[in-house]
């Protein structure tokens, strides 16, 4: 029954820790101290999902995430996400398809195709838009990004 | 340097209960509805560790889902019942399944909380626990309106109890302003049961449209015992009851339309019942 | 159709996608003040006196006091103030900004100001106000006449809401002394020169006193087109008072509520019918311009020449006014000006034909203008008109027709359908002799030794695909791979002034200069040599000389058109529409990059498919907008709406690079009637006259209905 002393986890697989506030939100933790600025911030609300990252492999707002509760947890963002051989199978998609366009949504919504794909490797449709319904995007339309998704589920065949 | 502020970790109920007395701290789960709002100087008592609250489990009575369950565990869970899944599976979007938890819901003290609308339908209790012990309370009763909820400052809450039941007809509707990431505008659940060809149990709760979730069991009480005949007879006279009683509140929408819609929803539940 | 048309990966694709972009909140905050307005919380009131708590060292509080040159942010007019006069005009006008490095600390210090009023009535309420900053009107033929002559005559008033434009990067822009004593401001924008030409009379200085650049933008959709300037002046008085770099990130909160959004409308529509022909059309259309005149000219003046839609109409009379409330000021938002008219517009047409008992669709196609018709400004449509084929077209791909017919029976159950179509246009470019009279665009293309090509201009990429598309075209007149040429986000340092990033004038314009300039860098260009070719802009010569005075001649050089037809499904329990399918056909010439037009034409079909249904914001009687986060101002989610279908009808336009016309407002403006109309149809036939017309709105009807 400790006070939390410093908070310890895993980012995009190396050790971390943070000594500030058990109250201080993980985005801002993740922007500022690890300069991991592809998690953006679009409404601190969880209500956009631009802030997405991956909490032991789970899809998660890091607006709405205090730093105490990342303790054990191993995160992944799109700075590390973006090593991963998955990646790279997503990213051809979209760059095929030309499904970014401002930009801002993308590393989220990358994580959050990443988190529907771990779940449903060959997913319909339906499944795409329920994956990636978290995540605004108010310039695509979603046609791109959720066809590009299907894409990259049928050439990454085997790797979720 | 090492900060000391900001919060506690529990490992274990004990220890989680024992930080609940002796300290001023807020209870957090899964941080989704206390990380929108400002709690600047708060420290909070972490609990998604604590395995006593991670649990779903079931007696001969209940399906018990622990405080600290999220929406995405227990829509893995073969213990959840049906109509729970189908409430908590429309609840925002999966970042927040994948946060949002059954203490979390109930402790928030809204009446749009998906979960606590079946929750009040299905008659679920709630074992509160604190260092001195414990209480089992109808969920109906405990939110109290305006975020507030009848948790004692000591007190945590350990799990939802819901009765274990196959009634003969299940009715949920959630109508939010999108088709996901939507915060419910009106929504209802409803369940019917019958027993030797009389009702043994007709269910309707509204959620969203007033201080807490609502449900009229003198209104009930009318069909209760009577048979599916009987009932149907009696079906303009019960929905009229409810529109009297549905004295509703406006938020983001008005008063009138919540009126409508929890009226087309419980006229639809009853013709599901065969009413 | 056209190589140039194949899709590539485009150029910002890479460092987006991994999250490697800079966009302005993601510098790093050491050395960085960060800024946060203290905002006006009554509609209208005299302020006082700020009383500002006691600061700690290296935290700052500027208001007017600190501008050094003029308090007058340079839109079209200048009457907006970069912080507040003696009085405050809308709830969320900028009274001051406090500073400091830590950000929690600054918005306690923020929270913490007392602002001491003296309450004034404001006028929230479009409907009472009377004070106009623009009073428009134009016309031709006889109009009284026509109506004396009529078979039927109707009168109908339209209303449309606020939208928002929700990129989901919220506004932000920094500043930062150099030390040469150059101010510069960088951030989330559209139009660089436009902050540049606001800041050097902010700060009483010459053009090479201000250095603009713009950041990676997260979306735009126009709300990055005048905010910008404003919030630059904000942080550049901030930075030129304090002596350090600040920066200003809005709030979610903050940016619904207080930046600029598309204009409220009210249009009332008088037309005279004789036989299955409109003969006259008197309109008069009201937009709520705010509390201060920003950008709110050219939204009318676009939107009073799009009133008469695409007809025919011989004798046509509009009066347009943009009226003065004491409410957030509205700007320009994809369409500016023209969906609240097209709305209007084609309703009325729907309206007209039903109680004639004719098909709407039919009725329409009736009355439409045809190559060499004249304009409502009495301009010529110097192009082909193919909306009758497209008409075909769009029938082929959802048969429109035939569900039409099959919707318009009676309907019982809980789901209703329905089914409905627009025609529309998007006047390509600046409105009028803007371009030749105004903008001056010029652009250059720089050769590096290296055999290399940087595009110089000032357009802005902002999601729409320009810093790929101008590349395209510049390599293809070379005969370059694309990746040897490149254009940067635009610096006024470094690029001439190519007019702003607005209107679809970017590639249509830019680009067909950027085009001329290739051709003549290819004739001159030598091996190894560093070279500069400039071009600048020239009105087409068959464009007719266009006066705003009289709103008379060519008020555009040609068009983009646009069919959408909207099939839907209401649901009568809850009032909820569900979309069950989106199809457009739009003629915007020949697309640069196929993918990119056709993610441009989807993102403004879904922000349109938003305006008409989910996307409500108003303010209360305060003029209080509470509709300020995303949970309250809903857009489109990816379960909202299924796989959007556009299908593109190229009409090329000799004066665009290879055929290319404005693109990326057209797909919003049409849909809102589209909409409208298959709503209509679900609910059996009633008259609608609103948008957005939500589920509340439905279970009203149907209310009605029973009662």
């Amino acid at each position: 029954m400790d006070r939390l002393q410093e908070i310890r986890f895993v980012l995009n697989g190396k050790e971390a820790s943070y000594t500030g506030s058990a109250a201080d939100r993980l985005l801002d933790v993740l922007r500022e101290q690890f300069r991991c600025t592809g998690v953006k911030c679009g409404c601190r609300e969880g209500e956009c999902g631009a802030c997405a990252v991956l909490i032991d492999g789970l899809l998660r707002n890091s607006c709405c995430v205090a730093m105490g509760a990342v303790e054990g947890t191993s995160i992944v963002t799109i700075e590390g996400y973006r090593e991963t051989a998955r990646f790279a199978v997503l990213d051809r998609a979209f760059a095929q398809l030309s499904a970014v366009q401002c930009g801002f949504c993308t590393p989220g919504m990358i994580l959050a195709a990443e988190a529907l794909l771990s779940a449903h490797p060959h997913p319909t449709e339906e499944e795409i838009r329920e994956g990636l319904s978290g995540n605004l995007c108010r310039c695509t339309g979603y046609n791109a990004i959720v066809n590009a998704v299907k894409s990259a589920a049928e050439e990454g065949e085997g790797l979720w | 340097m090492v900060n000391t502020s900001g919060g506690y970790s529990a490992f274990s109920l004990q220890e989680a209960l024992e930080l609940r007395a002796s300290q001023d701290v807020i209870p957090y789960a899964g941080g989704t509805d206390l990380m929108v709002g400002k709690h600047r100087d708060a420290d909070y008592l972490f609990l998604s560790r604590v395995p006593e609250l991670r649990q779903i489990t079931e007696d001969a009575g209940y399906v018990r889902i622990g405080a600290a369950v999220t929406f995405s565990e227990a829509l893995a869970s073969p213990l959840v019942p049906q109509l729970m899944k189908e409430a908590v599976s429309g609840i925002a979007a999966p970042a927040i399944r994948n946060a949002g938890t059954f203490g979390g819901n109930l402790a928030n003290g809204s009446p749009k909380a998906d979960s606590v609308l079946v929750e009040v339908a299905s008659d679920a209790k709630l074992r509160l626990v604190s260092r001195s012990g414990e209480r089992t309370m109808d969920v109906d009763g405990f939110c109290l309106g305006r975020g507030r909820t009848a948790l004692r400052s000591d007190e945590l809450i350990a799990e939802v109890l819901m009765p274990k039941q196959s009634p003969d007809c299940c009715f949920y509707e959630k109508v939010g302003g999108r088709s996901a990431l939507a915060i419910s505008r009106v929504s209802f659940a409803g369940i019917f049961d019958t027993q030797d060809g009389r009702i043994s149990n007709i269910a309707a709760a509204f959620g969203a449209v007033a201080d807490t979730v609502l449900r009229f069991r003198q209104i009930e009480a009318m069909l209760i015992g009577r048979t599916i005949e009987e009932a149907r007879a009696l079906r303009d006279s019960y929905v009229a009851a409810y529109a009297e009683q549905l004295v509703l509140t406006r938020g983001r929408v008005s008063a009138e339309y919540r009126r409508a819609v929890c009226l087309n929803l419980l006229n639809a539940f009853l013709s599901q019942c065969g009413l | 159709m056209d190589t140039i048309s194949q899709s590539v990966v485009k150029k910002d694709h890479g460092p987006k996608i991994s999250g490697r972009s800079i966009y302005v909140a993601d510098y790093p905050s050491e050395g960085v003040l960060c800024g946060r307005l203290l905002h006006s919380r009554l509609a209208r009131a005299r302020v006082l006196r700020v009383v500002v708590p006691e600061l700690p060292e290296g935290y700052y509080y500027v208001d007017a006091r600190d501008v050094p040159g003029d308090n007058n942010v340079n839109i079209v007019l200048d009457d907006m103030p970069v912080f507040c006069r003696d009085t405050v005009e809308y709830i969320g006008e900028a009274i001051g900004m406090l500073c400091g490095p830590d950000e929690k600390l600054v918005e306690r210090l923020r929270d913490e100001c007392r602002v001491e009023y003296e309450e004034l009535e404001p006028v929230t309420d479009l409907r009472a106000a009377t004070e106009a900053f623009f009073s428009y009107s134009y016309g031709h033929g006889d109009v009284d006449r026509a109506f004396a002559e009529a078979d039927r005559v109707y009168d109908e008033e339209f209303e449309t809401g606020y939208q928002e434009q929700a990129y989901i990067e919220p506004q932000g822009m920094m500043a930062e002394p150099e030390e040469d004593g150059r101010m510069y401001v960088h951030g989330s924008a559209q139009c660089v020169y436009y902050i540049h030409n606001a800041l050097t009379r902010v700060l009483g200085c010459g053009p090479d006193g201000v250095r603009v650049y713009q950041d990676v933008t997260g979306g735009a959709f126009g709300g990055k087109e005048d905010f910008p300037s404003i919030l630059g002046c904000q942080v550049a008085v901030a930075a030129h008072s304090t002596g350090k770099p600040v920066r200003c990130v809005l709030d979610r909160r903050e940016d619904m509520e207080c930046t600029s959004k598309r204009h409220p409308s009210i249009c009332r529509y008088r037309a005279a019918v004789k036989g299955n022909r409109v003969t006259a059309l008197d309109i008069d259309v009201v937009f709520d311009a705010g509390a201060y005149s920003t950008l709110s000219a050219v939204v009318l003046q676009r939107g009073i020449i799009a009133a008469p839609g695409v007809y025919n109409i011989p004798n046509v009379r509009v009066r347009g006014r943009a009226l003065k409330t004491n409410t957030v000021p509205c700007g320009a938002y994809r369409g500016f000006g023209a969906p609240q008219t097209f709305f209007a517009v084609e309703m009325l047409m729907e309206h007209i034909a039903r109680d004639l008992g004719l098909d709407a669709l039919a009725f329409r196609e009736a009355n439409l203008v045809r190559q060499g018709d004249r304009t409502s400004t009495n301009g010529v449509y110097h192009f082909p008109v193919p909306l009758p084929a497209m008409i075909d077209e769009i029938d082929r791909a959802c048969s429109y027709r035939k569900k039409r017919l099959e919707y318009a029976a009676e309907q019982s159950g809980r789901w209703r359908r329905g089914i409905g179509i627009s025609l529309d246009y998007h006047g390509a470019g600046f409105t009028g002799s803007g371009e030749r009279d105004i903008i001056k665009a010029v652009a250059k293309l720089h050769k590096y030794r290296d055999g290399t090509v940087e595009i110089l201009a000032s357009n802005g990429e902002i999601g729409q695909g320009v810093r790929t598309t101008f590349p395209k075209i510049v390599a293809r007149e070379l005969g370059l791979p694309l990746d040897r040429v490149f254009f940067c986000h635009p610096d006024t340092a470094r690029v001439p002034d190519s007019g702003p990033t607005v209107a679809s004038r970017s590639l249509m314009v830019v680009g067909e200069l950027l085009r001329r300039a290739a051709i003549r860098l290819k004739a001159e260009w030598v091996n190894g040599e560093e070279q500069e070719v400039e071009e600048h802009y020239r009105e087409p010569e068959f464009q007719l000389p266009f006066s705003l005075d009289r709103f008379e001649g060519d008020a555009y050089p040609t068009y983009a058109w646009a069919v959408t037809a909207i099939e839907l499904e209401v649901d009568t329990w809850t009032g909820n529409a569900k979309v069950l399918g989106a199809y457009a056909d739009f003629d915007v010439g020949t697309p640069i990059d196929l993918n990119v037009v056709t993610g441009q034409m989807e993102g403004g079909l879904l922000q349109g498919i938003g305006y008409s249904s989910v996307e409500k914001m108003d303010h209360d009687a305060a003029g209080r907008i509470r509709s300020n986060s995303f949970s309250d101002y809903l857009i489109p989610t990816a379960k909202d709406v299924p796989n959007l279908k556009c299908m593109l009808h190229v009409e090329e336009y000799p004066e665009g690079p290879y055929g290319a016309k404005g693109a990326g407002e057209l797909p919003l403006v049409g849909v809102p009637a589209a909409y409208l109309a298959a709503m209509e149809q679900a609910l059996g036939g009633r008259g609608l006259r609103h948008v957005p017309f939500t589920a509340e709105d439905v279970i009203g009807a149907l209310a009605k209905e029973e009662g």
